[in-house]
């Protein structure tokens, strides 16, 4: 029986029509009743334990009280909330819960936004009855390194346990005890260290659970909100960005159901202490023999002008801007092509993708289509890893009963609520794929699942050693599957943006062709003369630098060194070039290779809008004015383009906005004003013009490479890293795990190692082993960017020599 | 992956996989895993529930989680004779809280904890289902009713001085006991070998074996 | 009458009512035969319907209306609940004890009406002799081929599994018993969906009393008619009641409904101890709310007078208190019980019950306030509004509202005896 479209309940006798299928906390909330609750949450399991929503509803045998968050709206039925017997259960309720709590507001984290309060103040009476022993615990206990307990202030509601259990999958903080002993506790030794352990403070109706480190640092009264968005990953979180006395000092996540549903992953809510890291370059620095001298803007700029001006446009590249707006990439591209007359631009670093097909691979899912699909194939890097939100909506999607079908050449967050795990050795992802889309023997029942539509198909490359072309076969069979639908999985914040605003060689802004005449004619004339040939993509300015082709690089707040698949080279070629400015926000270890760095605004002090992975368009705002003399990168341009005698018009964001609308054609509904969010706005999807889809599906053959003696690499993305960003962030900081090198049982057999030996890599480093029955045979898992990583080039295979004796530690 | 529980007696062992298998989801063999781990630590230590949580593959927080609720699961060492009076409202109503206090006085451990030689844990619990035969006690599980405070401190001298192997509830009810909520029919033999239930899967003996 | 169903064989055959031989010899697994043989699982389900027989766990929910809302799905399992820890009960004990293949004979009976091929009894913790029992009669059931495949040929098959409690009253609540099962906390769930729609693994379960179930046999042999002819209308059949307290002779009697309160306490239970006067008693377990001699005595013992009293027949347990009985103290027992079994996820129980328990035992060391009369009262209307029977709840289950059955008895019964504990009440002034 179809459901009917609306059904009619009564809410103390005035009649409202309501969508079936809610709870009747949440209906009467929509048409203004609000009914108090402690544990009932609208993106968690209704348990209805705290009791404090009862109302009474009207039954075959008359009114009874019910829990509003547990009882479905049904037609014809009759509410009160306000009834004597309602207001004497609720004053019930609340008293039960404040006769064991501290009553310490004046010092609580909570105090001022804490619904404890708000209705002991509205409802309770004004003296405890209670004369009791109160329940104690020992003070605070740290339950993992960023979140504390307070168990006396804890309401038992289960909203944490709930969280971690369904929503995250890390059932690793737990009811213990029973009855008046009931506590929320870890294990022993087994903290709660989940990617998204952080969520459970924002969700915590009291102050039982705080933030290590926003204890203590603020009212809320004193609080300043902006709505804007996380830039940790280009899933792009809608965040609340809290601030005092001009620090930005919490972040928390927004309901925005078209993206991340109220969650935000750790590294998305703590990163902001890196925002005032005293690392920051909060001046221009200008290269001497001895290192860098502070300088002031107008010195710094007129050098980098003069230089810049020195070079045949084609002499010099770009490389970066995926942190940055699209205002700013937008601006970046437009200073390149026209002002310098280069096309050597690039967001990425070698790490990523074919730039087209990121940006106009069709059909292009939504996050939510997530929601509804039969079938989900992750084939791509591991998404706890690197699009942690975006983890969690499959999460749901499987417990909501989708199938889902996950290849990798090692274990992924995922793999534990797969129907289907496809593990190939890596750099073997061609012949898997032939043989999955052939149904072959082994993979007849995932090519069976594969068949059951609509499918959404989240590709992208697994590792910094895998050949980017395999993602292009990848999504070509991924096409072909029933009602499907794609999204490609780049990590970085904004590098969605910056390819839709034609930062890369082969793309002009609005995703079209740096080779269509007509898309270089219709800048050229909004602009002037720019290159009508595609430029160089970053790891080819980086061996040009190295060749002396090209001569002067302009990095973005990108740092190649550590990020692209080739570290030596990288360095190689930022040590060749004749000339190299870095507009960034650290000293990286390739931005302290420079001759000048600029210090570059950042997320938290920037305006404008930014681009997410399903094309969805948000307003980023600034929080705070930028630290020290930093500058957002389309005021820094615009400067140099003046010194260098252009006019760029790009001082103000508005501005940017407007000319992108102009010139980019899928940005046209995209205004400033249009994108003031108030908190329950979604963005824009900028839609992708299925006719202009410059991705031509011609999947290259991908060679499998052919390794004998060597292991085949999987260099994989791990979450908390030995970034610049990561290492600035003082509550996850110390968050990255030790590295160590994975491999399969066999494997190891082979090498005659076992756990806690180690492996000689390239000759080059030293790492423990672990031993996995999860690796492909024949594969070795590393790892990314961590520190006793750093430097490993994403060959794609590695020579492994088991570590005799004591002969450790290098790193 | 090795095996966390190889260091378990064989026998143990056994049981472990035996238990794994008897249901169709692993988790529900938490309970049952749960006795044999405290046959073989003496209680629901970490270790014991960690070792479960790789068994049933659930965290070690969702094993505590479980164990903690139920007052049979100890979260400390148990002596050799867990020693249990019911002072639930029928055997209150014919003196269990003095029964109590002389196992307490005899056996020389307060209600809640274990004596220093390890030898008795003294504890006093809810309704054990012997009204009828109040007062009643447990000497690991092992039931005898009608036990006058007097004979109780007799039980416990008699516990120290035989230290059974087995123990067997129509022994000590016949030496010890005195009204009976029924008859309880023929003598068994078989009974508890540590303070865990003595229930084959989870460990028992015949006495004299 | 003296009509026994569940005991007769007991009674008669102490030393060896047990075994399988002793069961067959006098009967046993007839009814299976005729069941697998001759009838079909719809003639059972209707018999069981027309026996009219109530649950005898505690919630007295008739047995046949609660088979028909088994939902179709598959597989479905039959749960028996063995967890027997309401104060004052241990009428399933001896059941399990004393005439295992008794019960296993109305679990398979059931199983083969209730299409499951697959049933567990949980039996609590603290009895592992009837749980070695009840698994001698399963593996003598299985060595004579009575479970297992293909059962007596018939092709139904079934298996019967043991499973041990860990020390919690909570899961004698079905939805509880079904976590504990699955290796859970034993928290009731929300209801709906009840277990008959969703239960053991969310998949349609029926959840019986061990008593209940042991009634299947001689129903089957008998018809549920029959059944339905013996007690009074709403009350029918045999009940186990579990006698204790200052009665001279306790334990199981097995009876007609329909005596009077009277003939059950003194010619059943052989009267007071010592002869001392009777002062109260609780008549279906530590939930139900006391009955007095000055009232109660004359009326009867049946499911629809104990509700008109404003009580409940329960779990068949009667707990009789002598005059020497300081009734303070026994609710205090009672309400301590329920405090440390609450499994506290739900407010009202997990914070009211330990408050009712502090303050009885303020007034028992002599700490009481006039105003805490009230106190204990209002308290527990937040956990039972209105204080009425059936009893309405703030709680998730019944157990929170049961806490307060022993303190609105004695504020009934009992109030001066209360004041008379408060320093400063005017009782203990006058
Ligand atoms: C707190 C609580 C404790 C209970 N304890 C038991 C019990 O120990 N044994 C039992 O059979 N039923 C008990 N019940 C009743 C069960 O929930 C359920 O109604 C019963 O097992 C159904 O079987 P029946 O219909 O055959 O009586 C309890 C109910 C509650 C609310
Ligand atoms: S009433 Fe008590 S036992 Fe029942 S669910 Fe609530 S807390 Fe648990
Ligand atoms: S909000 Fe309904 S019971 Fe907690």
């Amino acid at each position: 029986m179809p459901e009917p479209a609306s059904v009619t309940i009564t809410i103390n006798g005035v009649e409202h029509e309501v969508e079936p299928g809610q709870r009747l906390i949440s209906a009467a909330e929509r048409v203004g009743v609000m009914i108090p609750r402690f544990c009932h949450h609208d993106k968690l399991e209704p348990v209805g334990k705290c009791r404090m929503c009862l109302v009474e509803v009207e039954g075959p045998r008359g009114k009874s009280l019910v829990p509003s968050c547990t009882m479905p709206v049904s037609d014809g039925m009759v509410v009160d909330t306000e009834s004597a017997v309602v207001e004497k259960a609720q004053e019930g309720v609340l008293e039960f819960l404040l006769i064991n709590h501290p009553l310490d507001c004046p010092i609580c984290d909570k105090g001022g936004e804490c619904p404890l309060q708000d209705q002991t103040m509205q409802w309770g009476p004004g003296e405890s009855r209670f004369i009791e022993q109160k329940r104690t615990f020992p003070k605070p206990i740290s339950i993992s390194d960023i979140v504390l307990l307070d168990r006396e202030r804890c309401v038992l509601c289960d909203r944490c346990t709930r969280f971690a259990d369904d929503i995250a999958g890390d059932p690793l903080i737990t009811f213990q005890q029973r009855g008046n002993d009931v506590q929320i506790q870890t294990f022993p030794d087994e903290p709660f260290a989940s990617y998204f352990s952080g969520n459970t403070v924002q969700l915590c109706p009291v102050g039982a659970l705080t933030s290590v480190d926003y204890r203590f640092k603020a009212r809320p009264w004193d609080l300043e909100h902006t709505a804007s968005v996380s830039l940790v990953d280009s899933v792009q979180s809608t965040a609340d960005v809290q601030t005092s006395r001009g620090k930005i000092i919490r972040v928390y996540a927004i309901e925005n159901d078209a993206v991340n549903e109220g969650w935000l992953s750790d590294k998305d809510r703590f990163i902001f202490s890196a925002v005032h890291a005293e690392d920051r370059v909060t001046t221009p620095l200008i290269k001497e023999e001895d290192g860098f001298r502070e300088a002031s803007w107008a010195e710094a700029l007129e050098l980098v002008a003069d230089k810049l001006g020195s070079y045949r446009g084609d002499e010099v590249a770009a490389i970066g801007g995926s942190r940055n707006t699209n205002e700013e990439a937008f601006v970046l591209g437009k200073f390149m092509r026209w002002v310098v007359g280069s096309g050597n631009v690039d967001a990425q670093a070698g790490d990523g993708i074919d730039p087209a097909l990121a940006a106009t691979l069709t059909p292009r899912a939504r996050i939510a289509d997530l929601d509804t699909a039969s079938t989900i194939l992750v084939w791509g890097p591991d998404l706890k890893e690197t699009l942690p939100v975006l983890y969690l909506r499959v999460r749901k999607a499987v417990r909501n009963g989708a199938t889902l079908v996950v290849a990798s050449p090692a274990g992924t967050g995922l793999d534990g609520i797969a129907a289907h795990v496809v593990r190939y050795r890596a750099g073997s992802g061609s012949d898997t794929l032939r043989k999955v889309s052939a149904g072959e023997a082994d993979y007849a029942a995932v090519r069976e699942a594969l068949g059951e539509g609509p499918v959404v198909a989240l590709v992208g490359r697994s590792s910094l050693a895998e050949d980017p072309k395999l993602v292009e076969a990848v999504a070509s069979f991924a096409r072909s599957l029933p009602e499907a639908k794609l999204l490609t999985l780049l990590e970085r914040g904004n590098v969605y943006g910056a390819l839709d605003m034609g930062l890369a060689p082969t793309l002009l802004p609005g995703r079209m062709s740096a080779s269509d005449s007509t898309a270089v004619e219709t800048l050229e004339d909004a602009w002037g003369p720019i290159p009508t040939e595609p430029g160089r993509s970053a790891m080819e300015s980086l061996s040009d630098l190295d060749e002396g082709v090209i001569k002067a690089l302009l990095l973005v707040g990108s740092d190649p060194v550590r990020d692209c698949p080739d570290p030596s080279l990288a360095a190689d070629g930022l040590e060749r070039a004749e000339f190299v400015v870095a507009v960034d926000a650290f000293l990286t270890d390739s931005s302290s290779l420079a001759d000048v760095v600029l210090p570059g605004a950042v997320w938290g002090e920037v305006d404008g809008t930014v681009t997410n992975l399903e094309g969805r368009v948000q307003r980023i705002r600034p929080s705070i004015q930028p630290v020290g003399q930093a500058r957002p990168l389309n005021v820094v341009l615009d400067d140099l383009a003046l010194l260098m005698g252009v006019e760029l018009g790009s001082a103000k964001v508005g501005d940017v906005t407007a000319e992108i609308a102009r010139i980019a054609p899928a940005y046209a509904s995209v205004t400033l004003d249009y994108l003031t969010f108030e908190a329950d706005e979604e963005g824009i999807v900028v839609p992708i013009d299925e006719s202009t889809d410059l991705h031509r599906y011609i999947p290259a053959e991908v060679s499998v490479p052919v390794v004998t003696d060597r292991m085949t690499l999987h260099l994989a993305p791990a979450l908390y890293d030995d970034g610049v960003w990561n290492r600035n962030a003082s509550s996850i900081a110390e968050l990255p795990r030790a590295a160590t090198a994975a491999i399969h049982p066999r494997d190891a057999s082979v090498l005659a190692v076992a756990d806690g030996d180690s492996v000689r890599i390239n000759e080059t480093h030293t790492l423990p082993v672990v031993v996995d029955s999860e690796v492909a045979v024949g594969s070795i898992v590393i790892p990314f960017n961590q520190r006793e990583t750093k430097g490993i080039a994403a060959t794609a295979s590695v020579q492994v020599d088991p570590v005799r004796g004591d002969a450790q530690g290098d790193a | 992956m090795s095996n966390p529980i190889s260091h378990w007696s064989p026998a143990n062992q056994e049981r472990a996989s035996r238990l794994l298998e008897a249901y169709p989801d692993r988790r529900s063999a938490l309970m049952p895993l749960l006795y044999v781990a405290s046959l073989e630590h003496r209680y629901a230590s970490d270790d014991a529930m960690e070792e479960v949580a790789e068994l049933t593959g659930i965290t070690a927080a969702q094993v505590r989680s479980v164990a903690t609720f139920y007052t049979m699961f100890k979260q400390a060492p148990v002596g050799e004779y867990l020693i249990s009076v019911c002072t639930s409202i029928s055997c209150h109503l014919l003196g269990g809280e003095d029964v109590l206090e002389s196992v307490e006085e005899a056996a020389g451990v307060e209600h809640g904890s274990t004596g220093e030689d390890g030898l008795f844990s003294v504890e006093h619990v809810e309704c054990i289902g012997a009204c009828g035969g109040a007062p009643a006690v447990q000497v690991n599980y092992e039931l005898i009713e009608g036990v006058m405070p007097d004979r109780a401190g007799a039980l416990v001298g008699w516990l120290r001085d035989t230290k059974p192997d087995v123990v067997l509830a129509d022994e000590m009810q016949q030496l010890f006991g005195g009204v009976r909520s029924f008859d309880w029919g023929p003598t068994e033999a078989e009974g508890a070998i540590r303070p865990v239930p003595a229930f084959a899967p989870y460990g028992s003996a015949r006495e004299g074996r | 009458m003296t009509t026994k169903i569940l005991t007769a064989r007991m009674e008669a055959h102490p030393e060896d009512s047990h075994t399988l031989a002793r069961y067959e010899s006098t009967g046993g697994y007839d009814a299976l035969r005729k069941a697998l043989a001759e009838m079909t699982p719809e003639q059972i389900v209707d018999s069981v319907k027309a026996s009219n027989m109530r649950g005898r766990g505690g919630a007295g929910f008739p047995m046949g209306v609660k088979w028909g809302f088994l939902a179709p799905a598959e597989p479905r399992y039959l749960v028996i609940n063995a967890d027997e820890s309401e104060p004052g009960t241990f009428k399933d004990r001896q059941l399990l004890e004393r005439d295992p293949h008794q019960l296993l004979e109305g679990i398979l009976i059931s199983s083969y009406a209730l299409g499951v091929d697959q049933a567990y009894v949980y039996i609590r913790g603290e009895y592992p002799k009837p749980a070695r029992r009840l698994q001698r009669a399963i593996d003598e059931a299985y060595g004579a081929g009575l479970l297992g495949e293909n059962i007596l040929d018939s092709g139904f098959s079934l298996d019967v599994s043991i499973h041990l409690g860990g020390g919690a009253y909570i899961c004698g609540e079905e939805t509880a018993l079904l976590n504990s099962l699955e290796g859970r906390r034993g928290e009731p769930r929300l209801k709906p969906p009840f277990p008959a729609v969703e239960g053991l693994y969310a998949k349609p379960t029926i959840v019986n009393n061990v008593e209940s179930i042991s009634n299947v046999p001689w129903m089957t042999l008998n018809g549920g008619d029959s059944y339905a002819a013996i007690g009074p209308e709403r009350s029918s059949g045999t009940r186990l009641f579990s006698l204790s307290g200052h009665v001279k002779k306790p334990g199981n009697y097995e009876i007609v409904m329909g005596i009077t309160w009277a003939e059950l306490i003194y010619e059943l239970g052989g009267g007071i101890r010592n002869d001392n006067a009777l002062k109260a008693w609780i008549p279906g377990g530590a939930s139900a709310p006391w009955l007095v001699p000055s009232e109660h005595l004359d009326t009867l013992v049946t499911i629809d007078d104990a509700a008109e009293q404003g009580t409940m027949l329960g779990s068949g347990a009667i707990v009789v208190m002598d005059e020497t009985t300081n009734v303070v103290a026994a609710a205090r027992n009672i309400v301590k019980f329920f405090a440390h079994e609450s499994c506290g996820q739900c407010t009202p129980c997990r914070e009211g019950t330990s408050w009712l328990d502090d303050i009885l035992q303020r007034i028992l060391d002599g700490q009481g306030r006039p105003e805490d009369i009230d106190l204990l009262l209002d308290v527990s209307d937040n956990i039972s509004p209105g204080l009425a029977w059936p009893p309405a709840m703030t709680t998730i289950c019944p157990l929170g509202p049961s806490a307060t059955a022993p303190i609105t008895s004695i504020m009934r019964w009992f109030r001066p005896e209360v004041e008379a504990m408060i320093p400063m009440s005017e009782v203990a002034s006058a």
